[in-house]
């Protein structure tokens, strides 16, 4: 008797393994039973709370003011990084009327997020973040920080969310090359943590070391024209059809408090 | 013990692994700690004489598949396998020295470790770092102080 239950409760490991991976039907349940064990987040979150808030109440007025001077000399230097960005977008909103394109900057509707302290499975690169569905999360959309695209969020619960990062081998990200169009696919590397490879591009494609990748948008799951990675290496030998492009990813994962969810349009 | 008593260890184990699972630590120690869910229910397992065990080895193992976001059947597969050993040497852990507790935890993560790797294997591209070889060793390790705290608990 034991020995049946033992062989139901693997089988039945068996069939939901099988359903998960191939279909979509479990995606319900699991929202809904993650929702329920939000508590666990709280409580594994609730020290890393404590300490930030004691942080902030420690701080000193000196440092503090310090750190105003420091933020508001970037606040200038990004206004006037961004005058030039914004002489730019009038000056291809001029030419893509010219040439009659139907071609827009896009604006897009950003939420800022804290990374939570909150752990994930050992052999998937992912990180929760302290925003949820209650603040308009949703599926699919593009988690970027200060120097790159971090990932997509691939789960929501009312007050958190999963992001899967670019650097997981389960993640695949329309891209292309910023020099001439060129486009690919990325995902990341299982052997490698920290890098991602480029797939589907030609042999005879014009791809050079130090090329950058940006999302390109195809499919309009993601919003385009943000910075994954630079190439550091492209190998011919090791497909016969396709090169094999190696990429550092643009954003040190390591080092991620704050990130930016990109909503959508802000029309 | 009654029914009751032992459903309530179950659920007060649960709740103190799955918090000790979602617990973040830096990278390598990370992937060099115990399977934490293991040792808890092997607790359990062995000093409760609780019943429908293997029930509760693969609900445990969904909960924990869901806080991971991982894939659904993967822990819960690794666990009623692992918790089929160790209920296999429940009889002698009571006439065993720590030593050789320890010994049958490290067998019970081994196989944890094994069907764990063959899932991930199965269901995407095996990320495989060597520290997750290290893992059963520190179940092992750890599991005198896991003992000696849910014994506390269960009193």
């Amino acid at each position: 008797m034991r020995l049946v239950k033992l062989l139901l409760a693997v089988l039945l490991s068996i069939i939901l393994i099988l359903l998960d991976t191939r279909f979509s039907y479990l995606d319900n349940f699991k929202r809904f039973t993650l929702t329920l064990l939000s508590p666990i987040y709280i409580i594994v979150d609730f020290p890393s709370q404590v300490i930030d808030w004691v942080n902030d109440k420690g701080a000193d007025n000196e440092n503090l003011i310090g750190e105003n001077d420091y933020l508001k000399g970037q606040l200038i230097e990004l206004k006037a990084r961004l005058q030039t960005y914004n002489n730019l977008a009038l000056e291809n909103q001029k030419i893509s009327a010219l040439l009659d394109s139907s071609y827009e900057i896009p604006n897009h509707d950003v939420l800022l997020a804290r990374v939570k302290s909150i752990s994930q499975s050992r052999l998937s690169n992912k990180i929760v973040i302290d925003k949820g569905s209650n603040d308009g999360l949703a599926l699919s959309q593009l988690v970027v920080a200060s120097s790159g695209v971090v990932g997509q969020v691939m789960q929501v619960t009312p007050l958190f969310a999963t992001v899967r990062l670019i650097s997981d081998p389960t993640q695949f990200m329309p891209v292309k090359n910023s020099r001439n169009g060129i486009r690919g696919i990325t995902k990341g590397i299982a052997s490698n943590e920290k890098g991602m490879i480029v797939e589907y591009v030609p042999l005879d494609s014009d791809v050079k070391v130090g090329d950058l990748y940006l999302t390109s948008g195809i499919g309009n799951s993601y919003p385009s024209g943000y910075l994954l990675g630079r190439v550091t290496s492209i190998d011919n030998s090791l497909d016969p059809s396709f090169l094999s492009i190696t990429l550092q990813p643009s954003q040190n994962m390591d080092q991620l408090e704050m990130v930016l969810i990109i909503k959508g349009k802000n029309d | 013990m009654t029914n009751s008593n032992h459903l309530a260890l179950l659920v007060k184990i649960s709740i103190i692994a799955l918090i000790t699972c979602a617990i973040s630590l830096p990278s390598f120690l990370e992937v060099a700690s115990p399977f934490w869910l293991l040792p808890f229910f092997s607790y359990w397992v062995i000093y409760s004489n609780g019943k429908n065990i293997y029930t509760a080895a693969f609900i445990l193992g969904i909960l924990l598949d869901i806080i991971e976001g991982g894939t659904l059947g993967q822990n819960a597969s690794a666990l009623v396998l692992s918790s089929a050993f160790i209920l296999n040497v429940k009889k002698s852990f009571f006439v065993s020295n720590l030593t050789t507790q320890q010994v049958y935890i490290f067998l019970g993560s081994i196989i944890y470790l094994i069907i764990f790797l063959l899932v991930h294997q199965l269901t995407q591209d095996l990320n495989f770092k060597w520290l997750l070889l290290l893992s059963p060793f520190t179940s092992a390790i750890l599991w005198p102080l896991i003992r000696y705290l849910l014994a506390k608990l269960k009193q």
